[in-house]
């Protein structure tokens, strides 16, 4: 029945004969309840949240189709799926919830998509060493709810935080909304176990810091499943938060917000949450501060003597710089309101294409990055809005998300890469970093020889080290071929 | 029929799902197919006719509690996916597509009025005429008759006039299972025996049938011309009215489970919770979620019929979010029926009520 559906970035497909015989093997291995070529199934696991997709989906095509799904439970199970794959000479695709947003898990040459998702336990919950073992399906709201059950936080909480697993913040270096006080996901692994595509598995200690030499299981957080498959990781956890300071402040220009967070950064404060919106994102989301003005909120947490002492720095940093202080209710409001993606699909329907595109730089050019990026988006014929706000900060520098939505009448896809080729170029051109967080995926791949020089040539070496047959997930992260969609 | 609101299924098929934590039967199956939004996408696809109806289709479209868990967080305030899942479904009969586990079950409702088989006897009771007609539900009277027991016990200990007939199932799981017409025809039987026994009260113990009654009668044109209660408002008002005076409960710690349709349907979660605070010597302590938020014990969409398995693997998600030592107690027979599971005591709101009056 799938063969009816029109795939437009299937590059090839494995034979059927091998992907039946496949089958027939590893269900013996893991047991046939395990293992699918229902068209449902293979239909359901063919895409991520990449914007293309949706907009492919209204077109009644799709990206690409798996052959086979596997759902293991265990790592043994994993290793048994990966070795027989990599004998086969057929592509796999690890598969988490599904919220990745640019195609990364597109089967672009077919084969078998590994859902992580019955890989969900919390291994071993370590009071003593604040640490969690947790395997990389579990979803993430229930991640955090077990730990809260405990006394606990994981203190990462992406806005994919209720669709996503573990896993997926892992494979894409994942940033969450409190970074700025618990770091981004690479911040929280202190070891991960993951499987080569020949099956072999692997895991280092969980013991703070090493000199031992580069640490092998770091290699696999941003990957992308082009490495092999993380199966299981242990996280810092930090007991629940004794006190929390919630504030807001609005400056009359964007650069004086950047300014007064690099101070108070400088100055060793560590608020959770940090977001400076320009202008037209502060009258989008807060409609009662205007359009005129550049909203900055604040979430401090932690004990509350430092909590104090952090609100401290904080207020003689912003004072410095004219900040006009609007109180704790916008912050009220947007934790109520942060998981709230709703927008896509309406105007989705509307015939709208809407992106949003996290890139990374240090301070010195955090404000030309932005105005570089936005008049070149702004400059994409069909364009109606291209906004951003300034989130995860560091003492180095800082992430800018940009939101863009345009209107491009018939050619979506047109649209889209216009802007993005228009907002990696100006990213590029200013130094600055092509992603903080939503990774590479299937689209961005294109950028990444220009991102990286000859690192992504080392990269690919060590690709062809561990996964010599080019099993695992093929086409992404800037490595390998991707014809259809490049041309 | 009707028909499928497109513009909400597209909103939840283009999602990427915040509401996926809250969908037990994707958390305990990892399978996109019976995502949120993985059978939004199906469902679509359906309507576009870019896919067709068979058997794995209606099976995933089917994987749908109707606990609403996917409400908790959804951004869609005017969609409901379990309706517009429902809508789907009932269009496949035409295709003569259906789950071949049930086929026993419609034959049982054919024959008999219930899916469970035979009844066990006539269930009719009481006087005609009396105010209060007591509507068991066939799912409490095929496996737990000890709550319909108690709650005859509770009305007679309150001194109200009430009455039950020989009732047939509600309607509700034929059209669950995409037979609205069997469904109805059911609904019609039960209308004129209700209409016909001259009460001026329902009060249904189910939460199934109390949903069936006031939100599918209507649009099945089987409007009820009484007042349906759902038991535990009914119960509640006997003890705020004193015709019930509860002593010193035998049972000390419990924890209350809320059924789905009770607290997210009704938004009845302070009624159950009243009636327990009124029972002297309860210590209620709550599970992990509760209230609006709690979590479906995967007997939803008669699960334990269609999707055993599934239904039984919910349950005992469910139930490790409980005090390990509390007596569980809930609203619902379907509830009882999934979390009584070994070591774990289990009891209906009416009988805890029943065995301290």
């Amino acid at each position: 029945m799938t063969d009816q559906i029109r795939a437009v970035l299937q590059e090839s497909r494995v034979e059927q004969v091998e992907i039946d015989r496949y089958a027939e093997e590893v269900s013996a291995l893991i047991g046939t309840e395990k293992v699918s070529n229902n068209h449902i199934d293979i239909l359901s696991t063919c895409r991520d949240y990449w914007p293309v997709s949706s907009i492919w989906m209204l077109e009644g095509a799709v990206p690409a189709l798996p052959q086979l799904v596997v759902w293991p439970q265990t790592t043994e199970e994993v290793s048994q799926i990966l070795a027989l794959a990599h004998e086969r000479r057929i592509p796999v695709i690890p598969y988490g919830e599904g919220s990745g947003a640019l195609g990364g898990v597109v089967p672009l040459k077919g084969g078998i998509m590994i859902d992580m998702k019955r890989m969900n336990r919390i291994r071993e919950l370590d009071h003593e060493n604040l640490l969690v073992t947790v395997e990389c399906g579990l979803n993430g709201a229930l991640y955090e709810e077990q730990l809260n059950r405990s006394g606990y936080t994981g203190g990462h909480f992406p806005q994919s935080l209720r669709c996503s697993t573990v896993g997926g913040w892992l494979a894409c270096r994942a940033a969450g909304q409190f970074s700025t006080r618990y770091g981004k996901i690479e911040d929280m692994v202190v070891a991960a176990e993951a499987v080569l595509a020949d099956g072999t598995v692997f895991r280092e200690r969980s013991v703070p810091r090493t000199a031992t030499g580069p640490r092998v299981d770091h290699l696999f957080i941003g990957s992308e499943g082009v490495l092999g498959v993380i199966t299981t990781a242990t996280l810092r956890i930090w007991p629940l938060p004794e006190k929390r300071h919630l504030a807001s402040y609005t400056f009359e220009k964007l650069e004086d917000g950047l300014e007064a967070i690099r101070m108070f950064m400088r100055a060793g404060a560590r608020p959770a949450v940090v977001r400076l919106y320009d202008a037209q994102e502060t009258g989008n989301h807060f409609p009662e501060l205007g359009d005129k003005r550049c909203a900055l909120i604040l979430l401090i947490e932690g004990a509350a003597a430092i909590v104090n002492g952090e609100k401290d720095v904080i207020e003689e940093c912003v004072s410095a710089r004219n900040a006009e202080d609007t109180g704790p209710e916008h912050v009220k409001h947007w934790l109520e309101t942060r998981f709230n993606i709703s927008a896509a699909s309406r105007l989705l329907q509307k015939g709208a294409v809407l992106d949003t595109i996290e890139v990374t730089t240090n301070w010195h050019n955090a404000y030309s990055t932005y105005s570089a990026m936005q008049e070149a988006l702004k400059d994409v014929e069909g364009t109606m809005l291209a906004s951003g706000h300034w989130s995860h900060v560091y003492p180095e520098g800082a992430a800018l998300y940009i939101t863009v939505v345009g209107f491009p009448g018939d050619d979506k896809i047109v649209y889209y890469k216009n802007i993005w080729q228009s907002a990696m170029t100006a990213c590029l051109a200013e130094g600055a970093a092509i992603s903080h967080h939503h990774g590479i995926g299937l689209h961005r791949g294109q950028w990444m020889a220009e991102e990286h020089g000859k690192g992504l040539d080392v990269l690919g070496r060590i690709k062809n080290a561990l996964d010599p047959h080019g099993i695992m997930n093929p086409g992404k992260l800037g490595l390998g071929e991707v014809r259809k969609w490049q041309k | 029929m009707a028909e499928v609101n497109m513009e909400e299924l597209l909103n939840c098929a283009l999602c990427p799902n915040i509401c996926r934590c809250e969908c037990p039967v994707l958390q305990v199956s990892g399978r996109e197919a019976v995502a949120p939004s993985g059978k939004a996408r199906l469902a679509a696809m359906l309507q576009h006719k870019q896919l067709n109806w068979d058997e794995p289709v209606f099976e995933a479209i089917s994987n749908c509690l109707s606990c609403r868990g996917c409400t908790i967080y959804c951004p869609f305030t005017e969609l409901s996916l379990c309706d517009e899942l429902l809508n789907t479904r009932l269009a496949a009969k035409a295709s003569g597509i259906r789950l071949p586990v049930i086929d026993p079950c419609i034959s049982n409702l054919k024959n008999y009025g219930s899916p469970y088989g035979q009844k066990g006897g006539p269930s009719a009771a009481g006087k005609k005429g009396a105010e209060v007609l007591y509507f068991a539900g066939c799912t409490s009277q095929a496996n737990h008759p000890s709550s319909i027991d108690a709650a005859r016990k509770l009305l007679n200990k309150a001194g109200v006039s009430f009455q039950m007939i020989d009732e047939d199932c509600c309607g509700y799981p034929a059209e669950v299972w995409g037979d609205q017409e069997l469904a109805r025809q059911l609904a019609a039987e039960n209308r004129r025996k209700i209409v016909d026994s001259g009460a001026s009260i329902l009060v249904t113990n189910c939460p199934e049938c109390w949903l069936t009654f006031t939100d599918r009668y209507p649009v099945w044109e089987q409007d009820l011309p009484l007042e349906v209660i759902d038991g535990p408002t009914y119960f509640l008002r006997l003890l705020r009215e004193g015709q019930l005076k509860p002593k010193k409960s035998e049972f000390e710690k419990i924890s209350y489970h809320d059924p789905c349709i009770w607290a997210r349907a009704a938004k009845k979660t302070d009624e159950p919770r009243e009636i327990l605070s009124l029972i002297p010597g309860i210590n209620v302590q709550e599970p992990l979620s509760y209230g609006e938020q709690t979590r479906c014990c995967g007997g939803g969409s008669m699960f334990q019929l269609s999707f055993p398995e599934t239904a039984e693997a919910i349950a005992e998600r469910r139930l490790a979010e409980f005090p390990e030592d509390a007596v569980i107690v809930t609203a619902c027979p379907f509830c009882r029926e999934g979390l009584l599971q070994e070591g774990r005591r289990v009891l209906e709101l009416v009988e805890i009520l029943e065995q301290s009056c």
